[in-house]
Parts: C-alpha cells; structure tokens; sequence
C-alpha cells in the first residue's frame, strides 16, 4: 500500500506516493526524475547513488524511501547555486578527475560531507573518506587531487 | 533489485515498538540504519510482513560519559558519531577505530551501533541473490537440510563479522535489552548464540536500547586488528580485539581479555588469556595466547579473499602483533588508551 510522504530535495518539498518497499534512489530516478545520482552496484558498494541527507553521506540505493520524511536531502542536481558550479564540480574539470562521470556524483558529494567534517583533509583522509566511492576508471589520483585542491582554496 | 513488500511502522517509543513486534513475531523486522537488512530484503533472504523502524526513536542516538568514567552509547548511535566522537577517540580510540573499519563512510553514516552488533552472519552460500541459490538449493539457514560450505554438516556455519562485537566484549561492555514490560541488562557476549542460523538471543518483541562500557583502568590499553583485503569496505576476514591492564609496576598483567571475529559463528573469547593474570609478558606467555587463538579460530570455506588455513595461521600473527601494540601503548607514559 503505498503511503503518502513530503520529501525536502535540494531547498524543495514534494509530495509522492511510495511503497515501503522502493528505495530513495528509485524515487529520486523515477518519480522525481533526478538522474544525477546512479544505480552502480545496487548493494551498497559502489558509491554511485551517494546523496547527502542532513549533512552526511548516505547511499540512495540502500535507504528507503519511506524513512526520509522530514529530512534534508541534497542530491548533486542541488549543489550548484544559481548557475555557479560548487568548488568541487569546478575542481573536478579542473583537474580532469572525470573520465566516464558515472562515479563522479557520488564521490563529489561524499567529498562535500567530508570537508564540512573535516575541512583541511590530508590525502589518507581523502582516500578513506571516498573508499566507499569506486570509479571503474581507477581515475582516483585525479579526484584526490581535485578534493585537495577544493580543500586549499575554501 | 525488487524488494519483498512488507507494510512499514513507525512506532514513537522503545515499548510501542516492542509491543509491535512480539505482536508480530517472526513476521516482523526492526530496522536501524538498514544496511544489513536491506541487502537481505535485496536477495529476498527475509521477507517481513512488516518492517518496524526504529530510526528516529528519542534519546536513542546518544553518547555520553559517565559519572563512573564509562561510556553509554545509545543503540542508534551510527558508526560514524562513534569514530568521531572525541571521548571515544581518546579513551576508547580501538573502539573508534573498530567504526572506521566497518564499511565505507557512508555505511558508517548509515548504520548503528546496535545494528552492527546485530549484523546476520554471512556465507558465500547465503548471501547471493536467488537465482545463484537455485543450483544447489537451500542451505540451512534458508530453511534446507544441509550446509553447503561445510558439507554434511547438520548445523549452519555461517560466521559472524561484526566488528564492534570483540571490542566491546574484551572491553566488558554490557548491553541493556528493552521489551514492552522492562530492561535487562547483560554481558555483550550473551547476544550471540553460537549459531550461525539463528545468531542471536533476541526473542521477538526485544531490541538492543544501549551499550554501556566501563571506564578504562589504569596502565590499560585495548587494540582492534582487522584482516581484509582491500583497507575498506570489506568484512573483516579475521579480526582481533585485545584489552590489556598492567599493574603499576606496568610489566605484570593485571587483566587481560581477547576476542576473535570472522572465524566462527560468533565473536569468541578466548578463555586461555585469563592464565596470563599475574604474569609478566615473555614470549612464552606470547606464544601460549597466539596458539590458543589459532585453536580457537574455526575459519571456512564460506567467504571471498584469503583460504581458511591462512586465516587460522593469521590469527597467531595478528594477536602477537595485538599483544605488541598493546605492549607498548600501555607502558607508555600517561599510559591509557
């Protein structure tokens, strides 16, 4: 039976309907047609449906839908502001730290989490903090170094 | 991946929830923070008929200090506030960094502490989708007749894998268990049943409130080692948690505690670490607890990565390597940690 819930993405409320079955990444996808996070592995793994819920990294494929009610939740389509990229998405083509882009949502927002943890990271931080974040290029000296390059010119 | 469908229940106290679930029974799953659960709702390993969430419930996700020096950790505390939180990382930093361990950050972000400690127990022949399963049928902790990675074996090997368990075990954690009628508290160690099918004492209608762990003693030191491929995201392959008290004169013992993970079907104590009290650490005594370990660790043949026999060699390097960093850390000056 499907239960109706307000979800809070990126500043704005909407109203849907979802089973308690469908995970956040499928409504994000499907209902609220925000494509920017992926279904890499849809088990926990890859990294790719990243999105942050208030304030912290969470994976979109392994969190229901029906338990986000009344939480922030900031997916990449959100993180630029009025048409000004965020350091991160400008330090990724900066530094050519995107090659295919599939893993690229994710780990930019995992980055975000991290720097507002911790904002001055030292490149073991970096690496542990985006463990969870797989890129099939194997593209990860470029991300971290796109990450550092953020970090330095907060 | 499809999901069963099951009705969902947001209960808004600890009874409430209890209540619904020994209503329920064995149809009905509390959820925390979902990342154990939702792989086996993913592989249809569970199919609830209702999905009781525990996220959110008040003052459950606290960490506190205690009068006394200990520490209480509410249930739904996740990974993440353990590994950053300051006391734990300066009084209990094994503890901390046995979180940052688990998973990935965003699976530290995700689960609890009380999830964690009530993590299924994995198998290569349990934990895979259906259409893998078909082949050789269920095992038993499916609900067959057989065990598939011990074969023959009439009861389930699967192994248990948490890694906060043997922390908080050698640590004489406690942990308080709540139902509709009242608490109770008890020893970390008795949450596990030592079967891999079943693996836990939990009967329906009880959850996990709180984990209380006593303050550190003096000239103590407590270390977490973990065996695993890759330096994130995976289970532990083997994993040793050692608490080490000196006396003052800080060369004899004064306690002294071990628990091994991801080698049996639960987290194990291993009792022969008691001998050691009142003795002073010699390679003898060294080599006596890392042959007791390696006794005492039943790997299988149920997992990625390295081969049974290397695991249950390892557990004597990897306790010896324990003791030495214990050693050390407790004998330093200023001493605890």
């Amino acid at each position: 039976m499907k239960i109706p819930i307000r979800l809070k993405v990126n500043g704005e409320e909407h109203d849907v309907s979802v089973e308690p079955n469908q995970t956040l990444l499928d409504v994000l996808r499907e209902e609220l047609s925000l494509t920017g996070s992926k279904k890499g592995c849809d088990s926990g793994v890859c990294g790719a449906c990243t999105v942050i819920i208030d304030g912290k990294p969470v994976l979109g494929c392994m969190t229901l839908a029906v338990r986000c009610q009344g939480r922030e939740i900031l997916t990449i389509e959100g993180l630029s502001q009025n048409g000004r990229l965020h350091p991160l998405q400008q330090a990724a083509i900066d530094h050519n730290a995107v090659q295919c882009g599939f893993c690229t949502p994710g780990w930019i927002l995992t980055a975000k989490a991290l720097l507002e943890n911790n904002p001055r990271p030292s490149r073991e931080e970096i690496r542990h903090g985006i463990a969870g974040n797989i890129c099939r290029c194997t593209g990860y000296k470029k991300i971290e170094e796109a990450i550092m390059a953020a970090a330095e010119n907060k | 991946m499809k999901l069963p469908n099951f009705d969902y229940a947001k209960p808004g106290s600890v009874s409430e929830c209890c209540d619904l679930l020994r209503e329920h029974g064995t149809a009905a799953i509390p959820v925390a923070g979902g990342t154990d659960l939702m792989m086996a709702l993913k592989n249809w390993l569970k199919t609830p008929k209702l999905l009781v969430d525990l996220g959110g419930l008040p003052g459950l996700n606290e960490i506190s200090e205690q009068k006394d020096g200990g520490l209480n950790i509410g249930a739904l505390a996740t990974l993440w506030q353990l590994a950053e939180h300051q006391t734990v990382r300066t009084k209990y930093p094994a503890l901390a960094k046995a979180a940052r361990d688990v998973g990935s950050r965003q699976l530290q972000a995700m689960g609890t502490v009380a999830g964690n400690l009530c993590q299924d127990t994995c198998c290569l022949y349990y934990n895979r989708p259906p259409m893998l399963r078909q082949a050789l049928g269920p095992c038993l902790k499916l609900g067959g007749d057989t065990c598939h990675a011990v074969k023959g074996s009439k009861s389930c090997w699967a192994t248990y894998c948490g890694d906060l368990a043997p922390v908080l075990m050698v640590l004489g954690a406690a942990v308080r268990i709540s139902t509709a009628s009242g608490d109770t508290v008890v020893p970390v160690n008795r949450l596990f049943s030592g079967d891999g099918k079943q693996p836990h004492t939990l009967q329906p209608g009880q959850v996990v409130s709180e984990i209380m762990v006593p303050a550190p003693k003096a000239n103590a030191a407590t270390v977490y080692l973990k065996m695993r491929i890759r330096k994130s995201i995976d289970y532990p392959l083997l994993g040793v948690a050692l608490n080490l008290a000196l006396l003052p004169d800080k060369k004899t013992v004064g306690d002294i505690a071990l628990a091994l993970t991801a080698v049996e079907k639960a987290p194990i104590m291993i009792a022969a670490a008691e001998e050691l009290k009142g003795n002073t650490l010699g390679n003898e005594q060294i080599d006596q607890l890392a042959e007791a370990a390696y006794k005492n660790a039943r790997p299988i043949n149920n997992t990625y990565g390295y081969t049974p026999g290397y695991r249950k060699n390892m557990a004597r390097t990897y306790v010896k390597e324990a003791l030495r960093q214990a050693m050390e850390l407790a004998t330093a000056d200023g001493g605890a940690a």
